[in-house]
């Protein structure tokens, strides 16, 4: 389960005074799910320690900006290492998709999804993902997962380009009206 | 060419940005729209807040030991002056005021000096815009106004309290007097003790009409139990 948002914050502010001590129990409190968001995206190790490495040390650097009302904590920090595995995926000679994430894909398996219902905070997004047609969900899910591009989720589910980007429009769309209705 | 005026594909573009899926020069151009289309940043935090929960699903894997001992390398220390750095990049000299102004003169005048400080700035330029004590054993909160150009006409700038594991205390409206008092509901040992952090939001005239915010959060700052 995730470390309260409030105990985040409370590292976070220590961080931006310079403690080092609170920035190393908010790297132990949150390295283990980031760290598991960069593999899944990156597929290699050792870019993945790499790019962690990058985030914290600008997560350090950056501490002060952190602003409470504007995003929990672990929201800000998952996007920016999500946002950087992004630009190192701009790199050339990406990793290609390993087997496992292949027959993910092939078996139309939701993956990490089914764990989502399990969270307090993620059960409302669960039930509007629920609400997706298949296509539409599993084109999100490879993207926000994977980081496959509109390109490389054509490719991977032998569909053409612009039935992909229609699917995951309208499926980004679909979630919005569902998250604002009320639970 | 930018997307000012085309709220479909604004939207569009901030979901696919917060997805992962707009890519290439495509998102490096969006980068730079969102820059300087603070309008434009809050539609993308508002789809990261919705899909990131989506991370909470993800396995997580132990980083190795050695991603901790490079990162610890590489944290710069943050001296005695980044204190004021990380409240607003003041200049020495203004931070050296400031502790004259809260703890400094009132030992002069055999007063009891200020305990807690908070200095809220503004996210976009960092500079502090408010500085608010309060001595500890005080159920009064001095408020002290930097910038007056805060102030919205026919809208109430709202002081809250940002209590580690609580919804925000609103301590009331920023007078828009250069220096004000605000009454606390106790001592400020207890209403301040388990504060962190206070925030500013913009509200309609006369405060929140719902004792939570309900405007945009504009300034933001540490609160700091220094005596």
């Amino acid at each position: 389960m995730a470390p309260p948002a409030q105990a985040l914050e409370q590292l976070l502010g220590r961080a931006a005074l310079g403690e080092r001590g609170a920035f190393q129990e908010l790297y132990r409190a949150t390295a283990p799910k980031l760290f598991g968001v960069a593999l899944r995206i990156l597929r290699r190790e050792d870019w993945a320690e790499e790019v962690l490495q990058e985030c914290y040390v600008s997560v350090w650097r950056h501490a002060a900006e952190y602003r409470p009302g504007l995003a929990a904590p672990m929201t800000w920090m998952t996007s920016i290492v999500r946002n950087r595995c992004l630009d190192w995926l701009r790199r050339p000679n990406p990793e290609p998709l390993d087997d496992e994430t292949l027959q993910e894909i092939e078996s139309g398996n939701p993956g990490p999804l089914a764990l989502l219902e399990q969270g307090r905070d993620s059960a409302a997004l669960a039930r509007c993902l629920r609400g997706l047609d298949a296509k539409q969900r599993q084109a999100i899910a490879l993207a926000f997962f994977d980081g496959l591009s509109h390109a490389e989720l054509a490719q991977h589910l032998r569909e053409p380009l612009g039935t992909v980007k229609t699917w995951v429009r309208r499926g980004l769309a679909k979630l919005r009206s569902c998250l604002e209705l009320p639970g | 060419m930018n997307c000012r005026g085309k709220p479909e594909l604004r939207e569009r573009l901030a979901a696919e940005y917060a997805l992962g899926t707009l890519r290439g020069r495509a998102r490096e151009r969006f980068k730079r729209w969102m820059r300087d289309d603070p309008e434009l940043m809050t539609a993308v935090r508002s789809w990261e807040a919705r899909l990131a929960p989506m991370a909470q699903a993800v396995e997580p894997a132990a980083p190795p030991a050695r991603v901790w001992q490079r990162i610890e390398q590489q944290l710069e220390p943050k001296k005695k002056s980044s204190f004021w750095k990380a409240l607003g990049l003041m200049t020495a000299g203004a931070a050296v005021a400031m502790v004259a102004v809260a703890v400094l003169l009132p030992l002069q005048r055999g007063e009891v000096p200020a305990s807690y400080l908070a200095v809220l700035s503004d996210p976009k330029t960092n500079r502090p815009v408010l500085v608010a004590t309060a001595a500890r054993a005080e159920g009064v909160l001095r408020v002290n106004v930097l910038d007056p150009a805060i102030h919205v006409s026919g809208r109430s700038l709202e002081l809250w309290a940002l209590p580690q594991g609580g919804k925000p205390r609103s301590l009331g409206v920023v007078s828009d007097q250069e220096r004000s008092a605000l009454k606390l509901v106790a001592a400020a040992d207890k209403a301040l003790g388990d504060v962190p952090a206070l925030a500013i939001s913009l509200e309609p005239a006369g405060g929140s009409p719902t004792g939570q915010p309900t405007g945009p959060v504009l300034y933001t700052g540490p609160c700091v139990k220094y005596w």
